[in-house]
């Protein structure tokens, strides 16, 4: 596949709001970021093609699929898979009925993707008699997962698409969501106001505030920033991690470090996402002598964004994982971008989520 | 004299060519007004509305005279049927239609609304054209709304009196539907005779309501969007 997967450059006036936006996109996922009423949805409607931007264009895969010359494609002849925040499924019909709704629209010489591998791939072999209300948030966003990779999309859209979701539920989509990156190579877009989502899941990311690009980036140095800025809607930043449960009980290798954490039943070799809140890990100039958290870290800082009180550093540890912290620490441990320190934190704060 | 039973066979024969042409075009109009934004949407608004507002003597006398034999389109039907559609079953069905529209377009467009557009548009985004989409998404989640609309058109249409006397005259066995018979029956002085097609006109009306209220409330418990989150920002 090429560099360019989509290339947009819409600008759309919705009332007192202007959406104005350019970006592109390539292989893996990206990420678009921003605050409430930025436009990241309004971005999505007129990739879908549920909505026509007043100028620009829009091109997927070297094909035009709006522009300002009058091409403009209808949204059933897209090929977009697109994943609503709360799953949009529909109602008067089974979670195998909303799967193969748009397989069985698909043309045939397009399908590439089979129902039954998108329901083992996202374990929902014991839910496909259930409607819709029989199933948990977690369930239908699955659910509506595999209804929109069964159409073998050229290109997935994911609005927030665990927003309404706990933590636990959260990980195990998030989980969901590599695997089908590391398997079906679908190229996504995904709509988050979530660092963690964002951290875990995209190579780059755009930040949109009031309907403008602010901000074209790798994840960890854009987010981090606006986080630290107070600019997001105040959600813990959690690590999220993809691990693999050790010989022994309790124990999660990740990027080639023992964490010590619950495992519960799980078999040693199980793939597991670890999650960790960034405020839960303590930075450590020196190894730490005597201490009750378990798990002590070594690891080089990369990155260190602070505003306003409030820091991350991003540490290599193997992965690279981000811990939060105040700009007073930052001046009193005298960390700077190179050097060497080690991460403390509890196993009690290691929740290791199915992957 | 025609019996009960053929009066009232011929008033639910009439009703029921109304109601079936209430499904496509009621449908129609109701999907515009629920579902589109168009210049003139509000002059559509009141010509759907209009007959509710209107003496029925007066839909009676505009469709005689449209569809009468000094207009085009009843010189049209004439030449293509071989007969006239005035003074016939099928212009009492045409009166019943008309009358009962815009309550069969009201209670179909509350039930089209009713139906979350967000799943219209993850349909269209799943390869559905407009029309499969309306087939597979839309009808399904509002039959309900739909059905007790064409229940309400129904009733509606087998009580019509005023412009199907205009329009289909009371020609007893061929256009004389029970409300006229009993207008007939009463001023002939058959007291008793009125009062059976009354009741019976109290039964199916009471049958018909009671049928569109469960209808109705079905809808309003059906399982739409059942735990499902929030949809701002859309």
């Amino acid at each position: 596949m090429s560099d360019s997967v989509l290339r947009f450059d819409v600008r759309i006036a919705r009332g007192q709001f202007t959406l104005a936006a350019s970006a592109d996109a390539g292989d893996g996922i990206t990420a678009v970021f921003g605050p409430s009423g930025a436009g990241k949805t309004t971005l999505l409607a007129c990739i879908a093609g549920a909505l026509s931007p007043d100028e620009g264009e829009i091109v997927l895969g070297g094909r035009a699929l709006w522009s300002s010359d009058g091409e403009n494609v209808p949204p059933e002849k897209r090929r977009i898979g697109y994943v609503y925040q709360d799953g949009a499924l529909f109602p008067h019909l089974t979670a195998l009925g909303n799967i193969r709704y748009g397989y069985d629209l698909t043309p045939a010489d397009a399908r590439r993707i089979e129902p039954e591998s998108v329901i083992r791939l996202l374990g929902l072999e014991d839910l496909l008699g259930r409607r819709p209300g029989q199933l948990s948030a977690g369930e239908r966003q699955r659910v509506a997962l595999a209804r929109a990779l069964a159409t073998s999309p050229e290109l997935l859209l994911l609005d927030e698409p665990t927003a309404s979701l706990d933590a636990r539920l959260k990980g195990t989509v998030i989980g969901y969501l590599r695997k089908v990156e590391r398997e079906l190579a679908i190229p996504m877009l995904l709509v988050s106001h979530s660092v963690s989502e964002v951290m875990a899941l995209a190579s780059r990311a755009l930040l949109l505030r009031a309907g403008k690009v602010e901000g074209w980036d790798t994840p960890s140095r854009l987010l981090l920033q606006a986080a630290a800025g107070y600019e997001l809607e105040a959600e813990p930043v959690d690590n999220m991690l993809d691990g693999v449960v050790g010989d022994v009980p309790g124990l999660v290798i990740v990027g080639g470090e023992e964490f010590v954490a619950s495992t519960g039943d799980r078999s040693p070799g199980e793939r597991v996402i670890v999650s960790i809140r960034a405020a839960d890990i303590i930075v450590a100039a020196d190894r730490p002598a005597e201490l009750s958290a378990r798990n002590v870290i070594p690891g080089v800082l990369t990155e260190l964004t602070g505003e306003g009180g409030r820091a991350y550093a991003t540490v290599d540890t193997g992965v690279p994982m981000i811990v939060e912290l105040t700009e007073w620490s930052v001046d009193r441990l005298g960390l700077e971008t190179g050097r060497g320190l080690f991460l403390v934190f509890k196993a009690s704060s290691v929740l290791v989520l199915d992957a | 004299m025609a019996s009960d039973l053929s009066i009232v066979l011929l008033s639910l024969r009439a009703a029921a060519l109304a109601t079936a042409i209430l499904v496509p075009v009621g449908l129609g109009l109701a999907w515009l007004l629920a579902r589109r934004n168009f210049r003139g949407k509000f002059i559509v608004d009141i010509l759907v509305t209009l007959p509710l507002a209107l003496p029925p003597v007066v839909i009676g006398y505009a469709l005689l005279w449209s569809v009468g034999g000094s207009s085009p389109v009843g010189r049209g039907i004439e030449s293509v049927f071989g007969s006239p559609v005035v003074f016939t079953w099928v212009a009492a069905a045409l009166a019943g239609a008309f009358v009962s529209m815009p309550l069969a377009v009201r209670t179909f467009a509350v039930a089209l609304s009713q139906v979350d557009p967000a799943l219209e548009g993850a349909a269209r985004g799943l390869g559905a054209g407009p029309v499969r989409v309306f087939f597979t998404i839309t009808m399904p989640l509002a039959y309900r709304g739909l059905l007790a609309g064409l229940l309400l058109g129904f009733v509606r249409a087998f009580s019509e009196f005023g412009a199907t006397i205009v329009v289909a005259g009371n020609i007893p066995g061929e256009t004389q539907t029970t409300p006229l018979a009993i207008f007939t029956r009463l001023s002939a002085g058959d007291d008793w005779g009125a009062a059976r097609l009354a009741i019976i006109s109290v039964g199916i009306a009471v049958l018909a309501i009671a049928a569109h209220n469960y209808m109705l409330a079905r809808a309003n418990n059906a399982p739409r969007n059942e735990g499902e989150g929030t949809r701002a920002g859309r």
